[in-house]
């Protein structure tokens, strides 16, 4: 890679104004989703939810959408607005905190035209200090501690350094130290042999902001093989890049040696979103293409290997699927009664949810979190100024608490961290009540059951002592990996066997898609004959990427 | 002075109360497979409840006629009552309450009819509270009544919604709570009316969510501990209350398996409490 040293100092020397602070944030989105797909793989669990990648684009897409068409040349203007849009698009904890930073540094250089170097750095430190407010139990070895040690660093540098290139340079390696790092802090990382996705996620918007002055190209990802299992198809909350129409996946061999580097080069002149896995020895590639070049990956794997499988959607076609899916009728909420708004991750939760008396529903959760928008949205329109939400995902709280923040109407957070939780804190709600006390009730509830979440893992680790092979069926109780198995049915009993269903009165099974309703009878049935004294109900949940989510109570 | 009392079998009192304060009851009627039983006589409890889940037809209940109410009134007041007290369940639950006054228009100025607004033992403390004032006449009389009723909490857990949404003398609201999961609903009674105060999914959640009701109603002066052929529940209930609250608690607590006419529309395994608090809440 070569530095543009011409460009460099033109750039050095120029005061970096509105329309500076607008190109660097479109390079640091641009790099951010280049390497989206590096960043969802650092998911702690090898469960198939990875999406801190796609939550963070997403929220700084927000932003630039906000200041795309904008010619202001003031800096805090721009910065204000950069602000905004990032805010009202956040998406899952680390897209939350990546807006609280944007929210820092604005409020910061509100006032400045443009940016000098005290600026600059007092801007990170604010972006620190906001971000950390922003969290109730602040987290080490998160993306917290990246922009702690930015702010640091720079800080320390802004007596040597010359101009905001300097600061930045700066900024990039702390953040790079400091991803690195992140194992050492939160033992969980170790563990699983990952660095933090949302500290990486931050380095990765600096680092595309210093490609940017330094000339280097932003479309070019760091190269990554993935496993097969772990490639995610189904990004149903990420919006349909405009142009980009199809999705194509090709299963291939390669007829030797698969060179990455030309592979993704040619791949790049195609389309977008571009994913390479692997697995014993087969190859899967995907891409987003526009529809004149739907063949066109096809046609140039075919001459480099033996295609074994090949798949094509139209993705707006895709996207109106989804959206039918989650027209679910919710009943009206009394004026002045309490309205809950609850995230659910599949159709079959969402008609249970309504069921229950809930007045809106989000559809999201695992690998598709909500913005603060999406959950603003859902509730403002409602003819009542108290409401609950109901997040329903540990990933959507901090999203939900700032959808409290923006609007006037008075709003709690119900902290249910799954679906179970969910479910048995609305069981709590008395609608005519008094806001706080209801409140208080339902979080109470959120102790009186157990979370039972049973999927196919992603990768091979070991965590929490139990050994996980690639592909085979994992269980977590309550957000903590508890058993490996040859089968989904093995994986519903071992888990049950944890959480000590004997001891407990019902168990009820979710299934997702993809499971049949026969089949969960069949395990329903299996429990039943073991556990004599236990009630087990079966229920569609209709949820993608779990086989199973159990409540045990 | 002397005041007649007079109320149904759905007050729920035992027999021993009944006699110590000469309280007369009016049995209402209980329908069981195209047979009628008088409330009490030729089916117990036990074998009502638990019968009642494999039942084909649902029992029906019905209310006593106005020759069943005339009747005590005359006796009473033939015997040397100056006035008769009658008191019933809530007229949105039942039509008891209408057949009485029908019935109190043959004694002109001589029956008062009373709506308890409650059931259960939460119109059995009325009426034993209007019984331990009778000797000082009609006025003290309702002034017991009323300040019972002020300090009255009826709660229950259902085990299924199924026969309360059955009986339809719930509010849509109630009846649609649960929708597609099987729940255990939390309800109380006030002011007549049966009201959600959320749902629970096992009995262990439904006794903690009764155990917690109760203990939060600081001191009381009657507490019956209710349920629908669940003793063993009751019976810890009981346990916990005397081993966590028992400065709380009166000394003479009531256990009450609900009378089948009622139990028709909770269904078996309910447990609930009727108290009355030292102080209004």
């Amino acid at each position: 890679m070569t530095v543009d040293t011409a460009r460099v100092q033109k750039l050095r020397t120029m005061p970096i104004d509105g329309q500076s602070l607008k190109r660097l944030i479109d390079a640091g989105l641009t790099w951010l989703r280049t390497n989206k797909e590096t960043v969802n793989a650092l998911n702690v669990f090898p469960v198939p939810d990875g999406d801190t990648g796609t939550n963070m684009v997403l929220t700084l897409q927000a932003a630039w959408n906000e200041i795309k068409d904008s010619g202001a040349r003031h800096l805090g203007e721009m910065a204000g607005m950069v602000s905004k849009g990032a805010l009202m698009g956040a998406r899952g904890n680390s897209g939350v905190i990546t807006s609280q930073i944007m929210r820092g540094f604005s409020r910061c250089v509100h006032d400045k035209a443009t940016l000098d170097v005290p600026t600059l750095v007092k801007a990170f430190g604010e972006a620190r200090d906001t971000a950390y407010k922003g969290v109730v139990r602040p987290v080490e070895g998160t993306i917290l501690t990246v922009i702690k040690e930015v702010a640091i660093a720079t800080e320390s540098a802004q007596g040597s350094a010359k101009d905001a290139v300097e600061i930045l340079e700066v900024a990039v390696k702390a953040a790079d130290e400091a991803v690195k790092n992140t194992p050492e802090l939160l033992p969980v990382l170790k563990q699983a042999g990952v660095v933090d996705s949302g500290g990486k996620g931050l380095f990765f918007i600096l680092e595309g902001m210093l490609r940017h002055v330094y000339g280097e190209s932003l479309e070019t990802p760091t190269m990554t093989v993935q496993p097969i299992s772990s490639m995610q198809m189904q990004d149903a909350m990420e919006e349909v890049e405009e142009g980009q129409d199809y999705e194509v996946v090709v299963d291939f061999v390669p007829g030797g040696e698969l060179d990455l580097g030309s592979f993704y080069g040619r791949l790049e002149g195609m389309g977008t979103s571009i994913q390479v896995g692997e697995g014993e020895g087969m190859y899967r590639m995907h891409i987003h293409v526009p529809t004149e070049k739907r063949y066109e990956p096809i046609d140039y794997i075919m001459g480099i290997g033996t295609v074994t499988k090949v798949a094509i959607e139209n993705l707006l076609a895709q996207m109106d699927d989804i959206q039918k899916g989650k027209q679910i009728q919710c009943n009206p909420v009394e004026p002045g009664h309490i309205a809950v708004v609850v995230v659910s991750p599949g159709a079959g939760l969402s008609r249970i949810f309504a069921s229950l008396g809930v007045a809106a529903i989000v559809s999201g959760g695992q690998s598709m979190n909500p913005s603060t928008q999406d959950i603003l949205n859902s509730f403002e329109n409602l003819p009542t100024d108290k409401v609950i939400i109901l997040p329903n995902n540990k990933n959507i709280i901090l999203a939900a608490n700032q959808a409290k923040e923006v609007t006037v109407k008075q709003v709690m957070v119900v902290p249910s961290r799954t679906v179970p939780q969910g479910l048995s804190a609305m069981l709590s709600l008395i609608p005519d009540g008094e806001l706080d006390s209801v409140a208080e009730k339902m979080t109470k509830a959120l102790g009186g059951v157990k979370t039972g979440e049973v999927t196919v893992a992603t990768r091979t680790v070991e965590i929490d002592g139990v050994n996980v092979t690639e592909g085979q069926v994992i269980a977590l109780l309550d957000g903590k990996l508890v058993v490996s198995a040859e089968s989904v049915e093995q994986g519903v009993m071992d888990l049950l066997e944890k959480a000590g269903a004997d001891q407990h009165e019902l168990v009820s099974l979710y299934y997702g898609e993809g499971v049949a309703h026969a089949e969960a009878n069949r395990i329903a049935d299996l429990i039943v004959t073991k556990y004599e004294s236990l009630e087990v109900e079966v229920q569609e949940g209709g949820q993608p990427h779990y086989q199973f989510i159990i409540s045990i109570e | 002075m002397k005041i007649g009392i007079v109320t149904d079998s759905t007050a729920d009192l035992p027999a021993y109360l009944l006699e110590e304060h000469q309280i007369h009851v009016v049995p209402t009627i209980l329908v069981l497979e195209g047979k009628e039983y008088a409330d009490g006589i030729g089916i117990t409890r036990e074998e009502f409840y638990n019968r009642l889940p494999s039942l084909q037809t649902p029992p029906t209940t019905a209310a006593p006629s106005i020759g069943d109410f005339a009747a005590p009134y005359q006796t009473l007041l033939s015997q040397g009552c100056d006035h008769v007290i009658s008191i019933h369940p809530a007229n949105q639950l039942t039509t008891i309450i209408n057949i009485t006054r029908e019935a109190a228009k043959g004694f002109p100025g001589k029956v008062t009819c009373v709506d308890s607004g409650s059931l259960s033992m939460g119109l059995g403390f009325q009426v034993l509270a209007a019984a331990e004032n009778a000797e000082f006449g009609l006025q003290p009389v309702l002034e017991a009544i009323e300040s019972t009723r002020k300090r009255l909490q009826v709660s229950a857990a259902l085990d299924t919604m199924e026969y309360l949404r059955r009986s339809g003398r719930v509010p849509a609201a109630v009846a649609a709570l649960g929708g597609l999961l099987s729940i255990k609903p939390m309800i109380e009674l006030r002011d007549g009316e049966v009201k959600a105060v959320g749902a629970v999914r096992t009995t262990k959640q439904a006794d903690e969510r009764i155990l917690n009701f109760a203990l939060g109603l600081g001191e009381m002066e009657r507490l019956a501990i209710l349920h629908t052929n669940a003793e063993p529940r009751a019976r810890k209930l009981l346990d916990e209350l005397m081993s966590r609250a028992r400065k709380f608690i009166p000394r003479d607590i009531l256990f009450v398996n609900v009378t089948a006419v009622i139990g028709t529309h909770l269904g078996p395994n309910g447990l609930g409490f009727a108290a009355v608090r030292k102080t209004p809440s």
